[in-house]
Parts: structure tokens; C-alpha cells; sequence
């Protein structure tokens, strides 16, 4: 089982050196290892161009979050569990784009999309345009275990959470200072001029995945989308497919980047399809990635894992905040090539 | 071999008395999209004008003629996708339009997004000067009928969903090569206030790609969502199976995987096509070299010219 793929352990320094022989030596293990499957879980909290006063907090909000999916394994959680404990966490966070922290649409409101799903039955819960919900990843967990529905959008999606006790909050409590500000100074644009600079705009929508010891997989995914966007506009995010998918046989992703692109080459489908077709993850997400790139000019970014514990984080963005945690060890990066890790205490 | 166009209108349990209309209602929209691509038009013309048809046609469950949600309302989604661009356009739980194809096109056309729901696509909709038309234009006796039915405590949840008339669709394949598909819905009978189904999903209603094909889907939303089936389908005509043995191995899939049952029109680039379905009939019509194509039972296939007065 490896950690690092053979193209990405040639762009590390000492570090891939262990990992090419940690590989040889486990190989002999291999199926013995299977049994005591290594859980893993993986978050992004956005691909895009993201500016250094938001670095750091970029990058210790994913370490806290990975490290929040890890503790509801340890606690004997599944990886749904797992999924939605990190994004939730990142959703609290006010640096990301999703619950906290999210974005004003044209109106001066915030709608928020997310998506779960359960590698081990393709069960999913998506919500899209949902408004004032601090933790949309929870009530898309609602929408899956206690509706026979996967997806609700809209008025229905806030009467779902009232009916199961989803508080609504402010819209104060959901939106920073900064955000406000940036929305007064924006809204007199026209939607078009708008459009042009869609590539610089943040793309900072969360995201996780996991695998769990019994070898199940989900993945969940959460956004406030795009500053002024559209009334009513839904990205990839909570759209089963593009912005994460989650099957037992071949692994789970989560996206995050220019949703329209995403959604035109359905991004978590087809790195799930070269997976099936035998590729490692990390080259199954570079070729989706650069297919994305070629075919309709979008960038973005995915973190996926497989069934058998193989990870990856990649990019084509400038930026990827991202962290992950196997075997107490907490890895994350932030800049391409870019790859750190801590021990954690155990 | 092209143009071709495919259309269905909807996989499940079509009562007898209800076969000649679903019938003659996909035989209609197949020769008015075929008349697109005879007449030079493109793909995405000749599946928008199918499916519009489908929408005015108030026996089937997309624009006039939709089912109603819990509260007796019509919430309505629908999807395009051109396959040159891998562009779409999409809109769900839209309400008081006649046509929601042409919204969804309207969204790919016009605006730089792929998606818009519920207020906000009624926004648009009024925006681009689409007419508000009052809900009681869309409903039908018989879909009020059958959500009356539906709210019975000891209402059948099997006998719920039959007899209705499902999602409709089509895809094409113009002179030029080019690809599209387009799908609408009322979504499911009773459904929850603001579901969304597989209709107005990127890869689950339907997916175009000039380079592989397309498809549009129809049966159990929930288990095409959690397959992704057009896409599905796709990936297995990219790997070289055909347009029946891709369809076919899709939904096999989606029956055995999480046991939902359906039916779908597929196209490849080179103009073959096929309907399969493994419900129990899917009322569906394809249009190529001047010959009219449609089914509604298992193993049906009737020909005849298109110039055929029906």
C-alpha cells in the first residue's frame, strides 16, 4: 500500500525516500495488512488562488479538521462519521467559504450547498440553496437517513431542517465583517463584469473524504459559493457525481475549483472511473484534473481516497489548502509540491 | 446514419388505457425534432423542441402535466447539455413556467452558470422575460387524481408511482456531429417540498459529449443519482461497448447495485442508437433516415415512414 505515488514521491525531498521503502517492506504484508485496514481521512478547504494573510490559517484550519475526522474514527465512528465531523469543523471555521464564513449572493443572502455520501450503499444526502444553516453537511446527512430523497433544494430544504430540528441562524452570525464589506464594494458590478474574473475569485469550498478500518469510504462536501453569484445559482458541490462521490468498490473524492468545469466533466465520477480502470489515485485525480484543464479550461482540485487506504491531494490551482491523518501521522501541504507532516501524539 | 433524434417519455408501469397517447405523444415529438435536423438545425434545437413538445403535451409528467409535491404544488426540473462544450444548463424546483427545457437552455445560453433552483430560477426566468403562467395551467385532472390517492394513509407505495407518465427526454446527433440531450420532469408523485431527482444532475438525467455520445434517463431518481447513470453509461460506451450493451449494462447496474429500475435513450456519435429499459415499458420514438422508430412494451419495435400521417 502506498502513501505517495511514485510521480509525486519524485517531487519530495527525504520524504519519499522512506516511503519507497516503506512500500517494498510492506508489500511482503500486504494481505495481512488488509485485515487491520489503515483508516484515513483527507480535507481540502478549498483549490484556489488563496492569498498568503490567509495561509496559515488555511492550513492550520485543514490540520484541526483532518485531525477532528481521525477522532471520530478513534471514538469507533464509521467514515460518514468521519466526513462529517471534519467538514463540520470547517465549517465553523470562519476562514472557509462554507457555514461560517460564507459568501453573499446578489441579493445580500446566503445559500449554502452540501453534499454526503456512503461509499457502501451510493446512499447520498445533498442540499442545495439552503439558507441560514450553520453545518449544511449535517442536514445533507439528515436528507439521506431520514428522507427516502437524496437531494432538497430551496424552501423545501429549510422546512426539512425545521421539521427535524436544524436550527436557523442569523445571517450576521454566518457572514464576517470583511465579507459584508467586499459584497457593499461588489454589488454595483454587473453580473457580467462579474464573470471575468471568475478564475481569481475564491474557490474555497471544503470538502473531505475517509476510509475506515472496515474498509468503507464517504466523502462529504460543503460550500457558500460564489460572492455575488446569481440567486439561486448551484455549483458542483451538491451535485452527486461532481462535487464528491463515495463507492465501496473503487473509493471516494471530494472537489473543489471552478464548479462549472467540474460539473462539465462530472470531476469525482471520473477520477472514480480511472481508479476502476486500475489506476493509482493520485495519477487517476492528475489525469481528470488536466482532462478538466484541456477539454473546458477549468482548474480545481480533488482529494480522494480508495477502499484499501491509497490517498492523494492534488491540484491545478496555485494553491491547495489540504491535510491528511494515517496512522497518527498528520500530513498537509498548501503549495504545489508541498508536502509537511507531524507526528501526532498517540 | 444522421441526424437521428430518440425520445422517451418515461420508463414504468403505463396502464393500457393510457399506451395509444404515450405512444403518439413520443411519435409526435420524435418527427417534430426530426423536422429540426432535416431542416438544418442542430441538436440542441431539435431536443429542446422534442422535449417542449413533451412539456405541452399534458400527459406526461414534465411542464403541463407534472405531478404535484406533498403540498399539491408543481416543482419542476429539467436539464440540456451540448456535447461540443460539454456546456449544460439546468434548473430545478422551478415553478409557473410552461417550459422548463427552455429555461435550462436559457441558463447554459445566457448566463456563466450551470444550475439555478427554486427562487432563483424564477428570478431568471422573469428576467429573460419567460411568461409567468399560474400553476392550475399545469396541473391535470389526473395528476391531481393520483396525488389524492397518494395521501391515503394506506396509500400503496408501488401503486403510487404507476400510471404515471414519467420524466420525458432526448437525445440527437445532427448533420454536423454534434451532440445533445435534454431532460424535464415534475419529479416523483408526493415527493417532499423541493426535491431534486436525477433530471437537472449532470450526469445523472442525462450528459452529452460530442467524443462519446449521450444519453437521457428516466425511472427511479434516487438509484440514477446514486449511479449516475447517462455517465455510467458513457464510460462503458468509451470503453467499446455498444449503444444497447452500455445501456444495458447500466442498468443492470443501477438494479442489481441499489435495485432501482428505469430506462434510457442513447446515442453515439456515429448515429447509432438505442432505448432499453428495464421497467416495465418505457414509452419512447427515434427519427432516422426518414423512418419513424417507437415502442412502449418490452421487445416492441414498430416502423414506418415518417412521412406517415399518425
Amino acid at each position: 500500500m502506498c502513501q505517495v505515488s511514485a510521480d509525486e514521491a519524485e517531487n519530495n525531498t527525504q520524504i519519499s525516500q522512506n516511503h519507497v521503502s516503506m512500500a517494498e517492506v510492506l508489500s511482503e504484508e500486504d494481505r495481512e495488512r488488509k485485515s487491520k485496514m489503515s483508516a484515513v481521512v483527507v480535507v481540502h478547504g478549498g483549490a484556489w488562488a488563496i492569498p498568503d494573510e490567509l495561509a496559515e490559517a488555511s492550513v492550520s484550519g485543514v490540520k484541526a479538521a483532518a485531525c477532528e475526522g481521525f477522532s471520530a474514527l478513534k471514538r469507533g465512528g464509521n467514515a460518514v462519521d468521519a466526513v462529517e465531523a471534519a467538514v463540520r469543523a470547517l465549517e465553523d471555521n470562519t476562514v472557509f467559504n462554507a457555514g461560517h464564513g460564507a459568501a453573499l449572493n446578489a441579493n445580500g443572502e446566503v445559500e449554502l450547498d452540501a453534499i454526503i455520501m456512503d461509499g457502501s450503499t451510493l446512499a447520498s444526502g445533498a442540499v442545495s440553496c439552503v439558507k441560514n444553516i450553520a453545518n449544511p453537511v449535517s442536514l445533507a446527512r439528515a436528507v439521506m437517513e431520514k428522507t427516502a430523497h437524496i437531494m432538497l433544494t430551496g424552501r423545501g430544504a429549510n422546512m426539512f431542517a425545521e421539521s427535524v430540528g436544524v436550527a436557523t441562524v442569523p445571517t450576521e452570525t454566518l457572514v464576517t465583517e470583511y465579507e459584508r464589506k467586499e459584497w457593499e464594494k461588489r454589488k454595483h458590478y454587473v453580473a457580467g463584469v462579474m464573470e471575468d474574473f471568475n478564475s481569481q475569485w475564491a474557490h474555497d469550498t471544503v470538502g473531505a473524504v475517509a476510509v475506515d478500518c472496515a474498509g468503507n469510504v464517504a466523502c462529504a462536501t460543503s460550500t457558500g459559493g460564489i460572492r455575488n453569484k446569481m440567486v439561486g445559482r448551484v455549483g458542483d458541490s451538491p451535485i452527486i457525481g461532481s462535487g464528491g462521490y463515495a463507492d465501496n468498490f473503487s473509493g471516494a473524492v471530494s472537489c473543489t475549483g471552478h464548479g462549472e468545469s467540474i460539473l462539465k466533466v462530472t470531476l469525482a465520477r471520473l477520477i472514480l472511473s480511472h481508479i476502476e480502470q486500475g489506476k493509482p489515485v493520485a495519477e487517476a485525480s492528475q489525469a481528470s484534473l488536466r482532462y478538466m484543464g484541456d477539454r473546458v479550461r477549468g482548474a480545481g482540485g480533488a482529494i480522494a481516497v480508495s477502499p484499501s487506504g491509497q490517498w492523494a491531494a492534488t491540484f491545478t490551482t496555485e494553491r491547495m489548502a489540504w491535510a491528511a491523518v494515517e496512522d497518527d501521522v498528520l500530513w498537509y501541504g498548501l503549495d504545489p509540491n508541498m508536502r509537511l507532516k507531524e507526528q501526532l501524539s498517540k | 446514419m444522421l441526424p437521428v433524434v430518440v425520445v422517451h417519455g418515461g420508463a414504468g408501469h403505463i396502464p393500457k388505457e393510457r399506451s395509444e397517447t404515450a405512444a403518439s405523444g413520443v411519435c409526435s415529438a420524435a418527427r417534430a425534432g426530426y423536422a429540426v435536423l432535416r431542416g438544418g438545425g442542430s441538436s440542441m434545437d431539435a431536443v429542446v423542441e422534442a422535449v417542449s413538445q413533451l412539456e405541452n403535451n399534458p400527459s406526461f409528467n414534465a411542464g403541463c402535466g407534472s405531478v404535484l409535491n406533498v403540498k399539491g404544488e408543481v416543482e419542476m426540473d429539467a436539464i440540456v447539455m451540448d456535447g461540443k462544450t460539454l456546456g449544460s444548463g439546468a434548473v430545478s424546483a422551478v415553478r409557473n413556467i410552461a417550459n422548463p427545457v427552455q429555461l435550462a437552455r436559457l441558463v447554459m445560453d445566457k448566463t456563466s452558470h450551470a444550475c439555478l433552483t427554486a427562487e432563483g430560477a424564477n428570478q431568471f426566468a422573469w428576467a429573460m422575460g419567460v411568461p409567468k403562467v399560474p400553476e392550475e395551467s399545469l396541473i391535470t385532472e389526473y395528476s391531481v387524481m393520483r396525488w389524492t390517492k397518494n395521501l391515503a394513509p394506506d396509500a400503496n407505495p408501488v401503486e403510487c408511482q404507476m400510471g404515471k407518465m414519467g420524466t420525458v427526454g432526448a437525445v440527437a446527433v445532427d448533420s454536423e456531429g454534434n451532440i445533445a440531450c435534454a431532460t424535464s420532469t415534475g419529479g416523483l408523485l408526493n415527493k417532499m417540498v423541493g426535491r431534486v431527482g436525477d433530471t437537472p444532475c449532470i450526469g445523472g438525467g442525462g450528459y452529452a459529449d460530442n467524443e462519446a455520445g449521450a444519453v437521457s434517463t428516466t425511472g427511479h431518481g434516487e438509484a440514477i443519482m446514486k449511479v449516475t447513470l447517462a455517465r455510467l453509461i458513457l464510460f462503458h460506451m468509451e470503453q467499446g461497448q455498444s449503444v444497447e450493451a452500455a445501456s444495458d449494462l447500466g442498468l443492470a447496474y443501477m438494479k442489481s447495485r441499489v435495485g432501482g429500475l428505469g430506462g434510457v435513450v442513447t446515442v453515439d456519435p456515429q448515429g447509432h442508437w438505442a432505448a432499453r429499459f428495464s421497467s416495465l415499458q418505457m414509452a419512447w420514438a427515434a427519427a432516422q433516415r426518414d423512418t419513424l422508430h417507437y415502442g412502449l412494451y418490452a421487445g416492441e419495435h414498430v416502423t414506418q415512414s415518417i412521412d406517415n400521417p399518425h
